[in-house]
């Protein structure tokens, strides 16, 4: 036997096995990931009493009752919740992701004093929980009298941290100065240059941080909780906090599995949607620094 | 009147410009200073005061100077100090979570992006194991506690084969609670890691790849000669989130130990400390709790980062240089 | 120019981000100035927010403007009793839905006013801090926003009866006591006797067991006879042993037992000098329990976990449980599941030792503006006989009434359907609610209760020994509570 073809068969053997595996791995992470949003589904068309069998691989018949009773509970007005975190949601999704770039346009683009103590101050807040603040927000927030209003859940978000650091690191690997000043000797001043030169650019990491900021305030508990105590007022996370009270034991467990299952669906349908657009974003790629 | 300006040279340009970098970064900072500055130097400024809540009755806020830090690191009757306790749990909880989620999201996001292996259906792939980190961190630690409660269909199914008798408690022994809770975070938090990641490597020039496969290296060279440098950056910002996650680690604790770090206050983390104060509106220990949790977050963070940005700051002033010279 | 444009952009942008954060302080007194703001900054996306609870409630929203004038007599002389102007919103704090069910059915709520429920889950505390931060704030709220009522537990009604955030019910003309149970109208006063709200049920407690266990394991399921079997602790312990060698469980919680011996306590858990004190019968409590979770006469459930419930189904194999009225409702449902339930397999007797457990009380908060509704609404739960007797024969209750309690436990046709197999129940809870007493209770109550027994859950599933969790109690109490004095240790 040749020993060229040899190697040539044993390399591809080699990459034949490695597939295996790695299609493997996937197929077992996948199925990791995929099996808690099944047996919730499950869970979700079962009744109360089925579900206090235990397990079970099949879905029941129960979905649309579980379904009809969850959607018009009068002490969980999930649709309603679901409208007001969407609300808070997209608009802080918009704003945390717009004046990230902004920022880190800023400090990317610009040279003037105090830029890198600038740079480093923000690293170094970026290390703060916002949870360890929390009291005195609310206590500022009662000053103001912001309590029981949006703008303490979307307005802080002008100023964070990691979502201006993701956008700095991002500008510094695709976004060369010469483009910049190629615009300046077109003529566009410098916020026409951000909004119309940079911003599509950077587009892939705009999406990227959009679904995360959306993410992140739509599964947002701590804060909302502290700040939001209307009925008509309350978010998807403060409505499922409700179910695991002591009272859940008087809940219809079907009930229960319905609205975890309404409360994620939004996003999971919003990244479904999104996810396309980030991966095709990535793979053209944009300037190449 | 712009285009003179750009020619008269670089001097005149820098200082015309400046103020650009003001106003962009002006919004940034009214918000932070309302809405974080403000709130957090109250929360130092209370950690030196006594004041909290009996029912309805204020106690306080009287000056107490360091007393609250004191009582921070006071031992308990058994020797324990219950801060360092607290923050061990969250180290321990972090790293068992952290560790499998850095090195799969590594493996998968060069999988995903090696031409080689060519892995078809990566839009599905890259759409599943991103969806844990959609779901709510309450709500999925919610199903993990009726998954493996007493009454759960695991506890089932564990006693149907014989694995364990009826008296076990998954919520009775500490590796299995600490198991669960760096499972979900590593369920939630790899499939993230990973797109962030493979959005870095493909924002890698392809040329570099090819240029080093000629060169004859092989893909474990490639990837700690070229690959990983270049991603530096990026995996920098991965590894401080998912750090500033850890510390906040709160949610899914909570939830599964119902507020209690079971067993034995071997799940709590700080966060879930500080919460316990929180009740009785204790602006002061909880205050001083904050400011440790600051410190400490601080100095990991300064560390981190002077350690793994060493190779990214040399690129940075090649590219600096490099600017330069067009210039 | 261009850059003159920018720098107005930006000018007003900024303007428009101090303005939001910086007017509402300036007017305190602007009803939601905040929520029009920001349009300013984020117009398109906002603006719904905004503009939500406007569109929703028109009827609260609306009269708020024209409101404030007509009410200010109102609040300066409340001695005037009949052209009392009366506000449009009704705002209740509860943290579940149980009374929210039965205020809808039976009460009336008048024309032109909007009832807003703000509930919020008790976990952790977590309805008492919603709660507290509402009255605290109560004073500067507007009128349509203050809280006209709020429900509160026996655990902790105490700090709010004994504040300045609650006010004498007699002043807003509610003055009928007489068919009242005497212990809630002492636990809705404070230290001077006058009294706050009232309670819309009464809660003695019984035993609550399997008529079907009973049998096999005492031979009897007659409620006189298995009284007599369990009419002391002794008695119920021996009874437990018998059980267990038939493979059944006396209790299904080692909570189960915890408000029998707690709410018979001769002493508070904390004296005047912030001492905290173990009565003789919470010691008894942890005895006792530590005896029957060594020998498997009890699960290592709490109270609330399904673990316990999922006992009440059929296939159960747990004799007795520990409950009043309301426990059919809020923890029984299992029981009376149509597919997997036991219903009328039930039957209820005093057990070993009379106690209460928990009740609902409603307290009229200071500085109301709808105090005729409220007193409407006292009335209609405790001395509106009609509206009583239904909370007896359709929710299964014990009415705070004795006309009426007395009238269904001296009905010899009456009986509880629900659960009971037609038992009157009603005739046991009336002998047992003679018995009560309120005493002993602090404002501590609730987390010294709920924290015991979740700190010695974990001693008993075998988790730490028992002084870990006693020091893991002690930890929990200077937590919350820095001012109590622990035992020394």
């Amino acid at each position: 036997m040749n020993k060229r073809i040899s190697d040539n068969t044993l390399g591809k053997i080699k990459l034949i096995v490695l597939r295996v595996i790695v299609y493997a791995i996937l197929v077992f992470l996948t199925f990791l990931c995929l099996f808690f949003f099944y047996l919730m589904i499950v869970n979700a068309s079962r009744s109360n009493a089925e579900l206090a069998t235990g397990f079970s691989i099949l879905p029941k018949g129960n979905f649309f009752v579980n379904l009809k009773n969850a959607w018009n509970d009068d002490s969980i007005n999930i649709p309603r919740g679901m409208l007001n975190s969407l609300i808070i949601a997209v608009s802080s999704a918009i704003i945390t992701t717009y004046f990230s770039a902004l920022t880190a346009y800023g400090i990317h683009a610009y040279n003037f004093r105090g830029k890198k103590f600038v740079f480093t101050f923000i690293m170094a807040i970026m290390m703060i929980p916002s949870q360890v603040s929390a009291l005195g927000f609310l206590q500022m927030m009662n000053k103001m009298h912001l309590t029981n209003s949006y703008i303490p859940l979307i307005v802080p978000g002008i100023a964070a941290p990691v979502v201006f650091f993701y956008m700095k690191q991002y500008m510094e690997s695709v976004l060369p100065l010469d483009v910049i000043d190629a615009a300046r000797v077109d003529g566009s001043n410098e916020f026409r240059t951000f909004n119309t030169i940079v911003l599509p650019m950077i587009k892939p990491a705009l999406a990227v941080q959009m679904i995360f900021s959306f993410v992140s305030s739509w599964n947002n508990y701590f804060v909302p909780a502290l700040l939001l105590d209307k009925a008509e007022m309350k978010t998807v996370p403060i409505m499922i906090a409700q179910l695991r009270s002591a009272d859940y034991s008087k809940f219809d467990m079907g009930k229960v599995y319905m609205f975890i299952l309404l409360a994620i669906l939004p996003v999971m349908i919003v990244y479904v949607i999104l996810s396309k657009s980030i991966i095709k974003g990535v793979t053209a790629g944009s300037v190449k620094g | 009147m712009e285009k003179i300006q750009t020619g008269t040279g670089k001097k005149l340009k820098s200082v015309s410009y400046a103020k650009w970098g003001y106003i962009f970064i002006a919004p940034f900072f009214l918000a932070y200073i309302v809405f974080t500055l403000v709130p957090q130097l109250l929360t130092i400024y209370n950690s030196f005061f006594e004041t909290y809540r009996i029912g309805l009755q204020q106690i306080g806020p009287n000056f107490v100077g360091l007393g609250n830090y004191k009582a921070l690191f006071q031992p308990d009757p058994n020797g324990t100090i219950l801060i360092l306790k607290y923050a061990l749990n969250t180290l321990i909880l972090w790293i068992a979570g952290a560790v499998p989620q850095f090195v799969i999201a590594m493996l998968l996001a060069l999988f995903f992006t090696s031409t080689r292996l060519n892995i078809k259906g990566q839009s599905f792939f890259k759409t599943v194991i991103y969806m844990p980190n959609l779901i709510m961190a309450a709500a999925f630690s919610m199903l993990f506690y009726t998954l493996f409660s007493r009454v759960g269909p695991i506890q089932a199914l564990l006693e149907n084969w014989g694995v364990i008798d009826h008296t076990f408690d998954f919520f009775a022994i500490r590796v299995s609670v600490r198991g669960m809770i760096a499972l979900m975070n590593f369920l939630m938090w790899f499939g993230n890691t990973t797109i962030v990641l493979m959005a870095g490597i493909m924002g890698i020039d392809q040329s570099l790849f090819e240029s080093a496969t000629i060169d004859g290296a092989n893909s474990v060279q490639v990837f700690f000669k070229v690959t990983m440098p270049l991603l530096m950056p990026i995996f920098v910002y991965c590894l401080i989130t998912a750090m500033i996650g850890g510390i906040q680690m709160f949610d899914v604790p909570q939830v599964l130990s119902k507020g209690d770090g079971v067993p034995n206050g071997t799940t709590r983390t700080l966060v879930m400390y500080l919460n316990g104060y929180l009740k009785t509106r204790n602006l002061g220990m909880s205050g001083a709790i904050s400011v440790i949790m600051f410190i400490i977050t601080g100095g990991l963070g300064a560390i981190v980062y002077k350690m793994l940005s060493a190779p990214y700051k040399d690129q940075n002033r090649k590219h600096r240089e490099r600017k330069g010279n067009v210039l | 120019m261009k850059k003159l444009v920018a720098i107005l952009m930006a000018a007003l942008m900024l303007v428009g981000i101090v303005a939001c954060t910086a007017k509402p302080a300036e007017q305190p007194a602007a009803e939601q100035p905040a929520a029009e703001q920001p349009a300013a900054e984020q117009p398109a996306a906002e603006q719904p927010a905004a503009e939500q609870p406007a569109a929703e409630q028109p009827a609260a929203e609306e009269p708020a403007t024209e409101e404030p004038a007509a009410e200010e007599p109102a609040a300066e002389e409340p001695a005037a009793e009949e052209p009392v102007a009366q506000g449009k919103v009704f705002n209740i704090y509860a943290w579940n839905v149980e009374f929210k069910g039965f205020f809808e059915k039976y009460y009336t709520v008048p024309e032109g006013v909007t009832v807003n429920w703000i509930i919020t889950p008790s976990d952790n505390g977590a309805y008492q801090q919603k709660l507290d931060e509402a009255l605290l704030n109560q004073e500067n709220a507007a009128d349509d926003e203050k809280i006209d009522l709020f429900l509160a537990e026996a655990d902790y009604i105490g700090k709010y009866v004994d504040s300045d955030y609650t006010m004498d019910i007699s002043k807003i003309g509610f003055t009928n006591a007489d068919t009242m149970y005497d212990y809630t109208i002492k636990a809705a006063s404070d230290v001077n006797g006058v009294c706050k709200g009232v309670s819309f049920q009464c809660c003695p407690a019984a035993v609550i067991y399997r008529k079907s266990i009973a049998k096999d394991v005492l031979g009897t399921d007659d409620p006189a006879e298995v009284q007599a079997a369990i009419d002391s602790w002794e008695k119920f312990d021996a009874v437990a042993a018998q059980a267990k060698e038939k493979g059944y469980l006396m209790t299904a919680s080692f909570a189960e037992t915890f408000r029998a011996f707690s709410n018979n306590c001769t002493m508070p858990w904390v004296d005047a000098n912030d001492n905290l004190q173990f009565d003789p019968q919470i010691t008894k409590w942890i005895e006792q329990t530590d005896n029957y979770i060594k020998n498997g006469y009890t699960l290592t459930a709490g109270v609330w976990d399904p673990e316990k419930t999922n006992e009440m189904f059929a296939d159960g194999k747990t004799m007795c449980f520990f409950g009043p009225a309301w426990y059919y409702n809020f923890c029984m449902t299992n029981a009376m599941d149509p597919e997997k339930g036991c219903v009328g397999d039930w039957r209820i007797v005093m057990g070993p030792q009379a106690y209460f457990w928990g009740g609902t009380w409603l307290l009229a908060a200071t500085g109301s503006d709808n105090t005729e509704m409220l007193k409407d609404i006292f009335e209609t739960f405790t001395i509106n006989e009609d509206v009583c007797t239904k909370l007896v024969e359709n929710e299964g209750q014990y009415p705070n009434n004795t006309k009426v309690a007395e009238k269904f436990a001296n009905d010899p046709n009456w009986g509880n359907t629900m659960i009971l197999d037609g038992q009157n129940d009603t005739a046991i809870f009336a002998e047992l609610a003679k018995d009560i007493k309120w005493e002993n209770h602090t404002n501590y109550d609730q987390i010294l209760n709920e924290g015991l027994q979740n700190k010695l859950q974990e001693y008993f599933n075998g988790s730490v020994d028992y002084e870990t969790a006693m020091n893991n109690f002690y930890q929990l109490i200077k937590e919350t509570y820095p001012n109590i004095k622990l035992p020394a240790a």
